[in-house]
């Protein structure tokens, strides 16, 4: 399975995580995210409308992202938080880093502005 | 389970083709026509399984073999060499080279099969055992042999791992002035890798904390330093880890801790249970955090209960985590009891969906007995 992966105008990369980010697939979006870091984007909304399993394995991938784009002062936003992934990301209160937004138009809105 | 995936090396058409066809019933075939294409092709893949010719154009069947030999990756590959050379010199050669197997044209495709099988049976069955044999030995090695006995105090612990198990680890270290410190950890990550990082991890924490302990006791600010390691390390690039660091002066009866991205410990007395409000990032995100820490005065039958998330990710049997809800409700039945890790991990199995635990976790039960 890849990831569904858009650029929009503003160079924010809008990752849609789909059903799961876990041990299964976390190397693989590794390697989704790192190709658009050496093409330059710094700036990341995850949309997790339709996520049912982030386990700590997926949840470490996406901690690689913003190591690798925080240097430059880059961004990653999560959008549409599901419910599971809420849990996880209070649970290991990774709130505090990663901004979050009703809605990838949102986050969108809020990168470009 | 994945399928296994087979390089067939060969320069006839006909066998290459053939090969393909019959192999591809059972594994994922692809194929090369000379050991250049070879080599090409297993930096793409590195296949579990190779079938090679001898003789072919560019590079034969012997220089592939030598070529992989050099790369760490590469090393461990099965090898099955297939050729019309029947003479015992090329077998010898082929045998000084570490070759697995050595199978002559015409050869019976039934022979080859089960050949295949069985190699692919053989490796799979010792990288089995090999890695439960490390993964146990680091799992010891992330777990004290005993807890520190104190006069009026209990301390309990249990770990248990799935399969290969995570990076749980659990430690504790005697100050000189009779106080402990207390470290529950747990490295982000599944199998051995995690448990690799979290015993390099324990092993700093614990080199660490001697020196630190001369000069402060405080959690937090060991916690800063770890978080620092972590970030500016090579080796540990990219390992995140929750904390939780404790400070358990038994004459004060005081605990004082600071938690990164923990789960949350519960206190569990005759009026029920409490969780501290306080937590901090987890370790290895970002640099600079400054972490928190808090107090707590352990009164006459009280306990804190730290805790890994495989036991708030246990699914009931509604479908849902139990969560720290329901870990309260388990600990609330606990307390009391004579063994109230045991009775906790029954109450909580008892609430499940499955009849054992899904994941590694890890309990510690510090508890302060009555007068």
């Amino acid at each position: 399975m890849s990831f569904d992966v858009e650029t929009t105008a503003s160079e924010t990369v809008i990752i849609h995580v789909g059903e799961a980010l876990d041990f299964r697939n976390a190397d693989e979006f590794k390697s989704t995210f790192q190709e658009r870091v050496e093409e330059g984007a710094r700036q990341f909304i995850l949309d997790f409308s339709d996520t049912e399993v982030l386990d700590s394995t997926g949840l470490g991938s996406i901690f690689s992202l913003y190591r690798a784009v925080s240097p430059d002062d880059g961004k990653v936003a999560f959008a549409d938080v599901s419910e599971p992934v809420q849990v996880v990301v209070q649970l290991t209160r990774t709130y505090k880093v990663f901004r979050q937004f009703p809605s990838v138009e949102a986050a969108r809105e809020a990168f470009s502005g | 389970m994945a399928e296994h995936t087979i390089l067939v090396v060969e320069d006839d058409s006909t066998v290459r083709e053939l090969l393909k066809y019959r192999l591809g019933k059972h594994y994922d075939v692809f194929t090369a026509t000379n050991g250049e294409e070879a080599l090409d092709e297993i930096e793409e893949t590195i296949p579990d399984l190779i079938i090679s010719d001898i003789m072919m154009p560019k590079m034969d069947g012997f220089a592939l073999q030598s070529s992989l030999q050099t790369d760490k990756n590469t090393r461990i590959i099965p090898f099955i060499f297939l050729t019309a050379r029947a003479d015992e010199e090329a077998r010898q050669q082929g045998q000084r080279k570490g070759v697995d197997d050595y199978i002559t044209k015409p050869f019976d495709m039934e022979t080859l099969l089960s050949r295949v099988e069985r190699l692919l049976e053989r490796v799979e069955m010792f990288q089995t055992e090999l890695n439960a044999e490390l993964g146990q030995d680091f799992s010891n090695r992330l777990l004290p042999d005993r807890v520190p006995e104190v006069d009026g105090y209990a301390l309990d612990f249990h770990s248990e791992a799935r399969d290969q198990g995570g990076g749980d680890l659990f430690d504790w270290t005697q100050t000189d002035e009779g106080t402990y410190f207390l470290t529950i950890g747990d490295v982000m990550g599944k199998g051995l890798r995690a448990k690799f990082y979290a015993f390099s991890f324990l092993s700093y924490v614990r080199g660490t904390l001697h020196t630190l302990l001369e000069e402060s006791t405080s959690p937090a600010a060991l916690m800063a330093q770890l978080n620092d390691m972590l970030l500016n390390d090579d080796v540990l690039e990219d390992t995140f880890a929750t904390f939780l660091l404790m400070h358990w002066d038994p004459a004060r009866h005081t605990l004082t801790y600071a938690n990164a991205g923990h789960c949350r410990p519960i206190l569990v007395g005759p009026n029920g249970t409490d969780i501290p409000e306080h937590s901090d990032l987890i370790l290895g995100l970002e640099e600079d955090v400054d972490f928190s820490e808090i107090t707590l005065e352990l009164a006459p039958n009280t306990a804190l209960m730290a805790y890994t998330d495989g036991l708030t990710e246990q699914h009931t049997q509604a479908g849902d985590m139990l969560g720290e809800e329901g870990i309260r409700e388990c600990a609330r039945e606990a307390y009391g009891r004579d063994n109230p890790v045991e009775v906790l991990l029954e109450r909580t199995l008892a609430r499940s969906a499955s009849d054992q635990f899904e994941d590694d976790l890890l309990v510690v039960w510090l508890e302060r007995m009555g007068p």
